[in-house]
Parts: C-alpha cells; structure tokens; sequence
C-alpha cells in the first residue's frame, strides 16, 4: 500500500524525527511502500494566493519550487500521514505551508457535499489523511481537538477523510500497526 | 491603550481580500478616537519581523487572514510560532497586548472558519492577552470582482466592529453573527444551492479568468494522477 508521510518537523536531530522514521521503517518492513518527504529539506516558496494553479496552469503550481513533489507523492498514495511536533496548539508553519500549496489538486468550483460548499474534485481518488502529533509541554487535550478538527476539513475539501489521529506518546510499533489498519 | 497593531496575514500582501476588510475596520478604530494603525504584511519579511517586534508594546492587535486549506495561512503560522517567547509572561498582567482576528474566506458559509476560530480564541488564551473576538466573512474572493460600492454595507459594519474594538477593547457580538452572514445551509437551500453550482454562470469568476489565460480546454486536468 503506497503511503506518503510529510514530515513536518523543522529539526533534522530530534526525538520525534527518529521516531517519525521507526514507524516509516516499521511500515515499509509490513510490505508497504513508503515514501517519506522530509519538507525541511524540500524547496517550498509557499502559496502566495495567486491562483495560478487554478486559472493559468490548471493543476499546477506557476513557482519554480518542489511543491509538485508533494502534490505528485500525495494524490499517488492511499494514505496521506501528517506529521508534525506541536508547536503553539497547531501543527509546524512548515507543514502548513506544504499543505497549502497541495490546492491545485482540487478544483476551483464549488459543489455541495454533504450540505455545505466544497471544491469540485480535480482527481478520480484522494488519499485518506493521517495525523501524527509530537507531544509537546504546553500542549493540551483541547488544543489536539482543535488542530485534529482543522485537519478533518481540510481532509473534507481534499475529498477524502481524517482516518488516522495520534499524538507520538506510544510505541513506534503501535502506531505503524495502526496506520497498516487504516492504509 | 489606543495604538493598534493592523496585521495583515494574507500572502498577496497589500492587494488582498483581507486587507480591504481590515482597512474598513481601522477606519471605524479612528473614528471612534483610536490613534492612526501601524499597518504591517506578514508576507512581507520586514514587516513579518516588525510585527515581532511590535506585538508587546502595542495596545491592541488585529491579526487579518484569508482561510487557506481550511487553517490559518503557512505565513501566520510562522508569525504565532514567533510569538512562542511571549507565553513565557503571559501571566504578566498587561504583558501581551488584546487580541482581535479577523478570519475571510471564499466559501459562502461562515461554518467552514469555525475551528480556526476556535483555534484563534484559545491562542489569545495562551499569550494572556484579552480577547477581542474574531470577524469571521464568508465569500471574500467576491470582494475582488466586485467595486467596492456594492460591498457598502459590509464596510459599514467592519467600521463599527472597530469603533467597538476601540471603545469597549471586544467586538459586539450582534455585529459579529451579522457580518458572518449564513452560518450553513439549511437542508432546502443547500440541494437548491447544488442545483444552482451547476449552471455555468455561477462559475463565471473562474471561467473568465481560465479563458483570459487560454486554460479554459485544460480546466478539468490532472497531472498527477487519473482525472475526475
């Protein structure tokens, strides 16, 4: 089962990078195939609001960057695992600004699903969504409630749904064999 | 008391949607006695590190943003990230300045900006600073196909939200739930609203610009993977 993981970890030498990648290796061990994309180390300008890639090169970015590998790896695997330490009650800046320049892969019209306005889909399928928080001091119940409530919608205007939701405070083992439940 | 900070979180900078609402919510600051704003872009670097540097002396602070992927935009996530030294004194009576959002976004329901909300309240929580409320506005990418005259009352009301902010430190509730607008669809207009997505005209913004740019034949592409 082909599975995406966005590391959204700034520091290349901490404990939730090592542990992010055991669960990597323990999922590629189960047979299904990984690819991890370390953001830190992927060239991404950032979406600037432009609309390009909705109105100029439909389905593409218009900057010269690396969003189109994290385009191309997400809409190819079946599961998407968001993965980020907490840091202020959300998830990091940079995987944020990876996932706001995954809209070009839906569209820019509006359609209804389930009683409210989405955008159309631009692709036959989505991948499913994981996410997979760091514990961090200051972070509490409520505000993982609140980050995972953020993500299901943007997992609901990405036609697709919030699976997967976990916080780095068990085992590598556990959460890769959840994650292969859900894959 | 009566400095602003005006930040303008959207990643278009001074050309944007959610600098427009601000400005009409400055201008309801001034009225009602505030001292002239510091304006400042966040997608701007200087003022990104200004904004820093501002945020604990100023009186209040108004934090603007367009909804992006359903959260704040990349660009204010870095700036909250910035702020991180703040929470160390945020029990420090007066330490952090109040603060006031504003959330827009291009979907027709207020709905869709709720949990950002939510998320924007327990930030203010987390920095000690009074909460001034969030002015949360569906539909904001019409703002930009339409002259400012036809948007006449949403000024109006973004200008007594700020008189509001400069008198009373919070946004007025009643003004808040009007300048929403529809929280959802109810069952009987949203098969009535699907009905009306499907006729081409409503999709005339996007259609004039796909045939401007000549991508209108490459519309329904996707380079990634199998199309719809």
């Amino acid at each position: 089962m082909p599975i995406t993981i966005l590391n959204g970890e700034p520091e290349a030498a901490s404990a939730f990078d090592a542990y992010l990648h055991e669960i990597a290796g323990r999922l590629a061990e189960q047979g299904h195939a990984v690819t991890t994309l370390e953001l830190r180390e992927l060239d991404l300008k950032g979406c600037s609001g432009c609309w390009g890639c909705w109105v100029k090169t439909p389905g593409e970015c218009q900057k010269r960057d690396q969003s189109a590998t994290v385009c191309r790896e997400a809409i190819g695997a079946e599961l998407l695992l968001l993965a980020s330490p907490m840091t202020m009650g959300f998830t990091t800046a940079l995987l944020k600004r990876a996932a706001d320049q995954m809209i070009p892969l839906i569209h820019p019209y509006f359609e209804i699903e389930g009683g409210e306005a989405h955008h159309r889909a631009r692709y036959a399928r989505y991948p499913r969504f994981g996410l997979l928080l760091g514990a961090a001091g200051g972070s509490d119940a409520e505000d993982l409630e609140i980050a995972t409530a953020m993500w299901a919608r943007m997992a609901r205007n990405m036609k697709s749904k919030l699976v997967f939701t976990a916080v780095a405070n068990r085992s590598a083992q556990e959460v890769a064999d959840e994650l292969a439940a859900v894959a | 008391m009566n400095s602003l900070l005006l930040l303008n979180g959207s990643p278009r900078g001074p050309r944007s949607n959610s600098m427009k609402m601000l400005s009409r919510v400055a201008e309801g600051w001034v009225r009602a006695g505030g001292q002239a704003p510091e304006v400042l872009h966040l997608a701007q670097r200087a003022g990104f590190d200004r904004a820093v540097e501002a945020f604990s002396s100023a009186g209040a602070v108004l934090l603007g943003m367009p909804l992006y992927t359903d959260s704040m935009p990349a660009v204010v996530m870095a700036y909250i990230e910035a702020l991180a030294p703040r929470v160390a004194v945020a029990h420090a009576d007066g330490a952090n300045p109040a603060l006031g959002f504003l959330v827009q976004s291009g979907f027709p329901e207020a709905l869709h900006s709720r949990p950002l909300e939510r998320y924007l309240q327990k930030l203010a929580l987390r920095l000690g600073s009074p909460y001034a409320g969030t002015i949360v506005r569906g539909g904001g990418e019409s703002l930009q196909a339409m002259p400012d005259e036809a948007n006449r009352r949403l000024w109006a009301r973004l200008r007594v939200l700020g008189e509001q902010l400069a008198r009373d430190r919070r946004f007025g509730e009643a003004e808040l739930k009007a300048v929403a607008g529809r929280e959802h669809f109810s069952p009987c207009q949203a098969a009535l609203v699907k009905l009306i997505f499907k006729l081409p005209v409503v999709q005339f913004y996007w259609n004039g610009q796909l045939k401007k740019n000549g991508a209108w034949e490459r519309r329904f592409v996707a380079p990634y993977g199998l199309a719809k």
